[in-house]
């Protein structure tokens, strides 16, 4: 039997700290930064996701964790997992020059570039965006939580790949 | 009289937010405005007690794909003002890392932004389905500037190595070769680009710009230059307030800048290469022959060549600045600040980036004004859309839009930058 090489995992916390609650991925990714097995990926990525196309060339999965638009819970943890959740279409684009996490996807899908296998992305409910302000309280009291489930999910990939 | 308002409430592939706003009385366009609703920035005033080592980091604040214009308009300002010349093989460091910025905005607006709207495609994510491969190229050039970028700046997005009086770290040896062996390739790759972009569908138009740009005794310009305009402007940087005057309109939280007694001009890729052209090499002039411009372009469509040529001088020059360098003692000279005044006058990859700044006798900002050049350039585009919606009057209003929409994107308007600040809105009387 051959032995198989572990699959490949990369995180990717996203997001703008100085604008409130969109600074959720950024803060989950530095609270994993000794809590994640060795030779896992770790990244923050501000504003162009583009970038990102290089970065997860090679890897096997990727977990993104990210600020979600306002739905009336903030601090509500969504996991969109491979498949139905992730749009395979990005839909219209909310920026000129930079591109968001989906269209980055589909976009590499389209010029036939690598794509991570698996990708999962953690998706928390943001209350407010207000220029230089701190994560809301809601979302500050889902951090711990979703720090938790990160690990956890990168556990199990390691593991089951 | 009928009257008809046409409007773009969000102006697709340009950054920033604007609107456009049209205004037919009968069979004339009574009124374009680009209408720029972008927050106001206020980076002028917040600069004022700041110290100057941290302006070049705050003012790279400004815009995220031409942070490097900002950077260096304010250290070549600050460096005015404190009596500082940096020159040699620093000088020459800051012509590479505005190098990386030039292939890196051109590549992003030539493939991703500018072509779909010569190939008739939305935007570049549909253009990909037909046109993988120049896609993956353009990438593959942007990338390198952005490589050229993290090398000399530290990061791709708002670097943090330049300061004034030069940088605060210098690139290895290795650094540099590893760049140049990138730049080959995206500089074969540009070639492609140019030779690509030449062959679309022209609208057949020639604007009366008064073109204005850097001249530089022997190179295309970058950092220095005397003021030039097509018009017989010829002046120091430091006189600029006298030459052009911005105003406040209505519509716009960006200012409008004119020619003093004149009226609209024209930054930019158009007129640096009509300004500039015989300070390119011969072959980069050749290959401007082969793609079909003339020593002086005033069809706005047909930027998108320019702005891929320049991709190939930027490549071009940066290769020549690595095989040419030997590393400085210093990554930086000694500045000593002082109370007084300095002016700086770069090319961003769409224009002139104008700074002027008082400094108290510690260094601290007193005063300072920016003037960026999508603020320039927003009248002749409101002029450029007049003309072409005026030709148009009796066609929907769907293909108004759009070919208005096509009129802004020949400039690559930075709108974020502008708004100290696209809506298409066509109103028909």
């Amino acid at each position: 039997m051959t032995p198989t090489a572990p699959p490949r995992v990369l995180v990717v916390g996203l997001g703008n700290p100085d604008r409130g609650d969109d600074g959720v991925g950024v803060r989950v990714a530095q609270r994993l930064a000794d809590r994640l097995p060795a030779g896992v990926g770790l990244l923050t990525a501000r504003c162009d996701a583009l970038a990102l196309i290089d970065d997860w060339a090679g890897v096997d999965a990727l977990v993104a964790i990210d600020a979600a638009t306002p739905l009336g819970v903030p601090g509500r943890l969504h996991r969109l997992a491979p498949g139905s959740d992730i749009p395979e279409d990005a839909g219209a684009p909310l920026s000129g020059h930079a591109l968001g996490l989906f269209e980055a996807l589909a976009l590499a899908r389209t010029l036939h570039l690598p794509v991570p296998a698996t990708v999962v992305v953690y998706a928390i409910e943001a209350g407010a965006f207000s220029p230089g302000a701190p994560l809301s309280p809601a979302v500050a009291a889902a951090v711990p939580t979703v720090v938790a489930c990160v690990a956890d999910e990168v556990a199990r990939l390691c593991r089951d790949g | 009289m009928t009257t008809k308002r046409l409007s773009v409430d969000y102006l697709a592939r340009v950054e920033g937010e604007g609107a456009l706003d049209l205004e037919i009385e009968g069979d004339r366009v009574a009124a374009a405005r680009l209408r720029i609703f972008e927050p106001p920035r206020l980076f002028e005033a917040l600069l004022r007690g700041r110290g100057y080592v941290e302006t070049p980091d705050i003012v790279a604040r400004i815009c995220g794909i031409c942070p490097i214009a900002y950077q260096m308009s304010a250290a070549h300002a600050l460096e005015d003002a404190f009596g500082v010349r940096v020159e040699g093989q620093l000088r020459a460091l800051r012509r590479l890392i505005y190098c990386g910025e030039w292939i890196e905005s051109h590549a992003l607006h030539v493939v991703m932004l500018h072509a779909p709207d010569f190939l008739g495609y939305p935007d570049a994510m549909r253009m990909a389905a037909d046109h993988g491969e120049v896609v993956r190229q353009g990438l593959e050039v942007k990338k390198v500037g952005n490589e050229v970028l993290r090398v000399l700046g530290g990061r791709e997005i708002h670097p943090v190595n330049v300061r004034v009086g030069g940088f605060y770290r210098l690139p290895t040896r290795r650094e540099l070769a590893g760049l140049a062996e990138r730049l080959e390739r995206a500089h074969e790759l540009a070639v492609g680009l140019v030779r690509w972009v030449a062959t679309f569908p022209f609208p057949d138009v020639e604007r009366d710009y008064e073109l204005v740009a850097l001249r530089h005794p022997d190179e295309y310009p970058f950092n220095e230059g005397r003021l030039v305009s097509s018009r017989g402007i010829d002046s120091d940087i430091a006189d600029f307030e006298a030459t052009f005057a911005e105003r406040q309109v209505p519509h716009s939280t960006a200012l409008h800048a004119h020619v003093r007694q004149r009226g609209a001009y024209l930054v930019g890729p158009l007129a640096r290469y009509g300004l500039n052209v015989d300070r390119l090499p011969a072959e980069v002039q050749a290959l401007a022959s082969e793609a079909g411009l003339a020593p002086r372009c005033l069809n706005p469509y047909r930027s998108i060549v320019v702005r891929a040529l320049e991709i190939v001088y930027a490549c071009q020059e940066a290769l020549r600045i690595i095989a040419e360098y030997e590393a400085p003692e210093a990554a930086a000279v000694d500045v000593e600040p002082r109370a007084g005044s300095g002016f700086g006058c770069t090319e961003a990859p769409r224009g002139i980036c104008w700074h002027r700044y008082a400094t108290a006798a510690d260094g601290s900002i007193r005063a300072a004004r920016i003037v960026p050049p999508t603020s320039q350039n927003q009248p002749s585009i409101e002029a450029d859309i007049a003309a072409v919606a005026g030709t148009l009057l009796d066609q929907p209003d769907e293909v108004i839009r759009e070919h208005c929409a096509r009129s802004i994107r020949n400039h690559d308007p930075c709108i974020s930058c502008s708004t100290h600040a696209l809506k298409l809105r066509v109103q028909r009387r």
